[in-house]
C-alpha cells in the first residue's frame, strides 16, 4: 500500500482531531490572506494612484495636503485653492521640466442636472498635463475635446449612450482609466474649455451654478527633470512660494500611510498570536492522540518499517493538513475580501484595489510556507519522539 | 536461530523504583523449534519475548538471530530483519482502526516487501480464509470481534512467510473453537518448518510445544521437553 495512502486513511480515521487540526489551520490560513490581501491592496492602490498622477511633487495650498490626499484617494471632492501665478514660478525653477496646473471641482449631490451625485471633477490643462493626456493619446490617439470627459473605472453613463450629465451639460464619456482602487476610479476629468462651457450651462441648467475662480488653481504637478532629486526643486519652491505645500512622490498619501502602517502592524501581531496559539493547539491535538499513535507507529516498526518511515508517515500526514487546510484558507479568505471588499474599503476608510493573480498566487505560497510551518512545530517533535521509540516500548505506552 | 546470552532488561522509571523483569537470562531456539513461555503475570515473559524478538534493546547482554547481534545492525538492516524474517503477534489489539482486514494484512508489503501485486493479494486472501476471515476482508479492525482481531493479527504476521514467529497470548480471551483454529495453524506452521516463541498461560496448548520454558522474577528457572514437564 503506498505511504500516501496509509497517510490518507490515518487522517480520515482520526476524523475528530484531523478537522479540529484542519479548521484551526483554515482560521489562521484565511486570517493572514485576508490581512494581506488588504495590506497589498492598498498598497497597490495608493502606488497606482501615484502613479496615475505620475508628477514627481505635488503642490498644494498649505494646509490642504490632507484635503487633497482624502480628495484623491477617496474621491471626495476638496476645494482648496491657489493664485494661478505660482504655475509660473514653479515652472521656472531649475529643475522642473513640467508642471501642470489642475483645478478641483464636485457635482451636486443628488441633483437633476448632474447623473453623477457628489463626484470629484478634475479639470486639466491639456497643453502640460502629464496625468491623463498620455493615456488618451495612448487610447483615442488625440486629446479630449471640447463636450468630452474621461472617467476614472467607476464612472458610467447612466443612459448607457455614452453621455453623463454635469450641471445641466451633456457630455461624452469617451473612456474609463484604468481601475487604482483610488477615488480617481471615480473622478470626472476634463479641459478648462469644457469646464467653463459646463460654467456656463449651470447658470440656466443647474440647480447652483458652478462656479471657477478666475486665476486659481487647486494643485500643481510638478515633474522633475531626469537625474534630479526631487528635494533639490522642493527647496526653491519653498523659498520662493511660501504658502504652499510641495510634497514630494513619496511623501505623498503620508496620512494614510501612517494610518494603514498601524493598522497592518497591528493585524500583523494578531496573525503572529493567532500563528503561535495555532502550533500550541495543534500540538496538543496531536499530543492528546500520542498513546494510539505510539501503539500504531509500533506496530510498523515491529512489521518491518524504519524510524525513518514512520517519521515519513507522521510528518505527511501533518504536511497533507497543512497543505490542503492552507488552500482552503486561502480560497475562503481571498473570496471573502473579494465580495466585501468594497466594504472593506468602506469600512477601513483606505483605497483598496483587489491584488493581481499572481500576487494572489505569492501570498498563497506564503500561507502555505506558514502553516507548513506552523503544523511541523506542533508535530516534528511528538514525530520523532514516537519514531525512535523502541516498538515494544511504544506498544507498553 | 535465536540465541539470548546473559539478557537482563531494566525499565528506568521517573518517582518510582527500577524494575529489571528480565535477569541474565541465557536461552537458546533451534531451527524450528516450538517453544512455550509460561509463568505468571508480571513474570517477564513478554519482556523476554520482545528482547528475543528484537523489539527492546536489552540493558546488558547479546541476542543473536543467526548468528548476527541484532542490536549492533542499523536501523535499516533490523528493520529488514523484521520484514523478512520474522513475525510478531501482540498480545493487545493491534491492528491499524484506519485500515480494513485486507488492508492491516498487506500492511509488511508498505514497508519495503517485494512481489507481485496478484501474488500479494492471492497470499492475504489464502491465509485469511484458512483463518475464517474471508468474508470479513472489507471489515474494519472495530467492526471485528476479539478472535476475529486474533485471527486477522496472526494473518498479517504470517504473510512474509516468516522464519521465526513471536507470538504473544495468540488464544487468550478467545472461545475454544478459535483457539483450536489458532493452535492448528501454529502447528502446521511448524510442522513446515517455521520456528514459533510463544508466551502463554494456557497449559492446555503444552502438548503442541516441543519445549516448555518457566519463568519466574525474570529468570528461567526450567526448561523441558513437553512430555518431561514436572506434574505440579
Amino acid at each position: 500500500m503506498p505511504l500516501f495512502n496509509i497517510v490518507w486513511k490515518n487522517v480520515k480515521g482520526n476524523a475528530v482531531r484531523s478537522l479540529l487540526a484542519f479548521l484551526c489551520v483554515v482560521g489562521v490560513s484565511a486570517f493572514f490572506i485576508s490581512t494581506m490581501i488588504i495590506s497589498r491592496g492598498t498598497q497597490n492602490s495608493l502606488e497606482k494612484g501615484m502613479q496615475r498622477l505620475g508628477a514627481d511633487i505635488m503642490v498644494v495650498p498649505n494646509g490642504a495636503q490632507t484635503d487633497i490626499e482624502t480628495a484623491l484617494l477617496m474621491g471626495k471632492p476638496s476645494h482648496i485653492w491657489m493664485a494661478q501665478s505660482n504655475l509660473d514660478t514653479i515652472a521656472a525653477i531649475d529643475g522642473v521640466a513640467a508642471a501642470s496646473p489642475q483645478i478641483y471641482l464636485q457635482s451636486l449631490y443628488q441633483a437633476a442636472c448632474c447623473s453623477v451625485s457628489e463626484t470629484f471633477l478634475v479639470v486639466y490643462d491639456p497643453l502640460t498635463d502629464f496625468t491623463v493626456t498620455p493615456w488618451l493619446k495612448k487610447t483615442l490617439g488625440r486629446g479630449l475635446k471640447t463636450g468630452e470627459v474621461v472617467g476614472g473605472a467607476y464612472i458610467f453613463s447612466p443612459t448607457n449612450n455614452g453621455m453623463i450629465k454635469l450641471y445641466g451639460c451633456d457630455l461624452k464619456l469617451v473612456g474609463n482609466l484604468q481601475p487604482t482602487g483610488t477615488g480617481m476610479d471615480q473622478t470626472v476629468f476634463f479641459t478648462l474649455d469644457t469646464a467653463n462651457v459646463i460654467a456656463q450651462s449651470s447658470l440656466t441648467g443647474a440647480v447652483s451654478p458652478l462656479e471657477i475662480p478666475q486665476g486659481e488653481i487647486s494643485s500643481i504637478l510638478v515633474k522633475v527633470k531626469p537625474g534630479i532629486d526631487a528635494r533639490n526643486v522642493i527647496a526653491p519652491i519653498y523659498l520662493k512660494i511660501p504658502d504652499v505645500a510641495p510634497i514630494a512622490s513619496p511623501q505623498l498619501f503620508g496620512t494614510f500611510r501612517d494610518q494603514m502602517n498601524g493598522l497592518f502592524g497591528g493585524l500583523m501581531v494578531v496573525v503572529t498570536l493567532a500563528w503561535i496559539l495555532s502550533a500550541v493547539l495543534i500540538g496538543l491535538l496531536f499530543s492528546m492522540s500520542a498513546n494510539e499513535r505510539q501503539r500504531q507507529m509500533a506496530v510498523f516498526r515491529s512489521l518491518g518499517a524504519t524510524k525513518g518511515y514512520v517519521l515519513t508517515v507522521l510528518l505527511t500526514e501533518s504536511s497533507l493538513l497543512a497543505v490542503c487546510a492552507s488552500a482552503a484558507g486561502s480560497i475562503i479568505g481571498s473570496f471573502s475580501i473579494f465580495i466585501f471588499r468594497n466594504y472593506f474599503a468602506g469600512t477601513i476608510k483606505m483605497p483598496f484595489l483587489f491584488p493581481s493573480i499572481s500576487t494572489l498566487l505569492l501570498l498563497s505560497l506564503w500561507s502555505l510556507i506558514l502553516s507548513f510551518i506552523t503544523v511541523s512545530i506542533g508535530t516534528v517533535l511528538p514525530a520523532i519522539r514516537i519514531s525512535r521509540l523502541e516498538p515494544a516500548i511504544g506498544m507498553r505506552e | 536461530m535465536i540465541n539470548m546470552q546473559s539478557v537482563s532488561k531494566t525499565f528506568y522509571q521517573e518517582a518510582a523504583p527500577a524494575v529489571t523483569p528480565v535477569q541474565a537470562v541465557n536461552l537458546q531456539v533451534k531451527n524450528g523449534e516450538f517453544v512455550l513461555l509460561t509463568g505468571r503475570s508480571g513474570s517477564g515473559k513478554t519482556t523476554l519475548l520482545n528482547l528475543a524478538a528484537g523489539l527492546i534493546k536489552p540493558t546488558s547482554g547479546k541476542v543473536l538471530i543467526d548468528d548476527a547481534n541484532i542490536w549492533d545492525l542499523t536501523d535499516r538492516q533490523l528493520s529488514a530483519l523484521r520484514l523478512q524474517k520474522t513475525g510478531f503477534v501482540f498480545q493487545f489489539p493491534s491492528l491499524i482502526p484506519s485500515l480494513s482486514v485486507m488492508e492491516n494484512t498487506i500492511l509488511p508489503y508498505s514497508f519495503g516487501m517485494k512481489d507481485e501485486r496478484h501474488l500479494i493479494q492471492k497470499r492475504a486472501v489464502d491465509l485469511l480464509e484458512k483463518l475464517g476471515l474471508a468474508e470479513r476482508t472489507r471489515a474494519f479492525p472495530g467492526q471485528l470481534s476479539a478472535g476475529e482481531q486474533k485471527r486477522a493479527v496472526l494473518a498479517r504476521a504470517l504473510m512474509n512467510k516468516p522464519e521465526i514467529l513471536f507470538a504473544d497470548e495468540p488464544t487468550s480471551d478467545l472461545d475454544e473453537l478459535t483457539e483450536r483454529e489458532i493452535m492448528s495453524v501454529l502447528r502446521d506452521l511448524h510442522a513446515g518448518g517455521t520456528t514459533i516463541l510463544m508466551v502463554t498461560h494456557n497449559t492446555e496448548l503444552i502438548p503442541f510445544a516441543d519445549r516448555i520454558i518457566r519463568i519466574e522474577g525474570g529468570n528461567l528457572v526450567e526448561s523441558h521437553p513437553w512430555y518431561q514437564i514436572p506434574k505440579t
